[in-house]
């Protein structure tokens, strides 16, 4: 319905889109995203809140024992939902040279 | 906190971002979300400065330093308006906010068309008394007469709300404010199309000028109590989630109809299918403060 509802109205846009792949190669914070997509945070953050209200993202803190192995503060992780999953698929199909342009988090060319 | 072995050294201006902006910028966010808010985006900012960096040369770093900042306020002002908007959803300041910038916007429209305060006030002068007036005095008393004297029934004793005005008076006066924002949109809408029609047709404007009137008083009026009818009678909140209750075809042995709940969780309106004779009106059920979680569309 929300997916039906985005590709009609045209919100599923170019950014959207880079922001949704990247979640799913795996890139869940902030920096990470931007970092790989060269978006800038303008962009990342208010999309990610969108996506967040429009259920195709969920977002969970990290567990703060990571965080402090790592001595780093903890993270606030974002995670494609089914929904979003579903709209991430009709996105790489729109713009099929997504794939060749994010590459995966954990070193695999896609 | 310290940072990681062997990673790159902090800046010299991104502390300012975490130290001086972050805090600045995190009163445009909601104080319930800042704590959550600030959180986020000092780990982002943690990351920034120590973490690994994939493709990150000196030379950018006032660059990013300044998006970084952009970004910092282009995400508070948004978690700030959507939860604005959220709150303020359906309210009756909202209403009235949304009348005001109608009325400034068609305002500024016509000042920029007439080029001068002079001339603005000589049009809206002429065009209130010579065409607006005829229709707008009828109109108003056809209004009010013909507005059905729907009680503000109630299926119980209200509870006393908090607040500087009566329920009752806050009630009547968002009502006759929001009819005279409404008929002064009218009046400004009619003013606002007048101008290229008499630059076309002259004088032979003026029954257009009059039709016009009278559809858009007509329309705001009829509008601002139909609008009335469909607010919380506590906060003067628009009701929502509309739910049909009963099957049509029992009309004669039960009710039915549609009910709408106040989203703050004040009561339910229960609107009849049909009105069974002339004085059978839409009753506001008050329910008890235990049951507001339960009505509130985020439960």
């Amino acid at each position: 319905m929300i997916l039906g509802t985005l590709m009609n109205s045209g919100k599923l846009s170019h950014t959207v889109a880079i922001i949704l792949k990247a979640l799913s190669l795996g890139y869940q914070f902030g920096f990470d995203i931007m970092e790989v997509t060269g978006l800038p945070s303008g962009t990342v953050y208010p999309a990610l809140r969108r996506l967040e209200r429009d259920g195709l993202v969920s977002s969970s803190w990290e567990a703060e024992e990571q965080a402090l192995k790592e001595q780093r503060p903890a993270r606030r992780y974002y995670t494609l939902t089914r929904q979003g999953k579903e709209a991430e698929g009709a996105a790489t199909k729109r713009y099929p040279l997504l794939t060749r342009l994010i590459p995966d988090k954990w070193g695999k060319t896609v | 906190m310290s940072h990681g072995p062997g990673q790159a050294a902090p800046d010299r201006l991104s502390p300012l971002l975490d130290q001086r902006l972050l805090p600045l910028v995190s009163h445009l966010v909601p104080r319930p979300k800042r704590p959550e808010w600030t959180r986020e985006w000092q780990a982002e900012l943690w990351h920034l400065r120590y973490g690994e960096q994939r493709d990150r040369r000196r030379t950018e770093s006032v660059r990013q330093v300044l998006s970084l900042s952009w970004g910092l306020v282009a995400d508070a002002g948004w978690v700030g308006l959507h939860s604005l908007k959220q709150e303020k959803r359906g309210s009756a300041q909202w209403c009235l906010y949304q009348l005001v910038a109608a009325c400034l916007a068609c305002g500024v429209v016509e000042l920029i068309c007439e080029r001068s305060w002079g001339s603005l006030m000589h049009t809206f002068a002429g065009y209130f008394v010579d065409r607006f007036m005829l229709v707008a005095l009828p109109a108003t008393f056809v209004a009010l007469a013909t507005m059905p004297r729907t009680p503000r029934k109630c299926n119980r004793e209200r509870r006393h709300l908090s607040g500087l005005l009566p329920e009752h008076t806050r009630w009547t006066l968002f009502l006759a404010s929001k009819v005279s924002l409404s008929v002064t949109l009218g009046f400004l809408v009619c003013v606002l199309v007048s101008i290229p029609v008499r630059r076309v047709l002259g004088h032979n404007g003026d029954w257009i000028d009059v039709v016009l009137s009278t559809v858009m008083l007509t329309t705001s009026l009829r509008l601002s109590f139909d609008d009335q009818k469909q607010r919380c009678q506590r906060c003067l909140r628009l009701l929502s989630q509309p739910v049909r209750v009963g099957p049509p075809s029992y009309n004669l042995l039960n009710w039915n109809g549609t009910e709408l709940v106040c989203s703050e969780g004040h009561g339910l309106l229960q609107v009849p299918e049909m009105q069974g004779s002339w004085c059978w009106y839409d009753l506001w059920v008050e329910v008890d403060p235990g049951w507001n979680s339960a009505l509130s569309p985020e439960s």
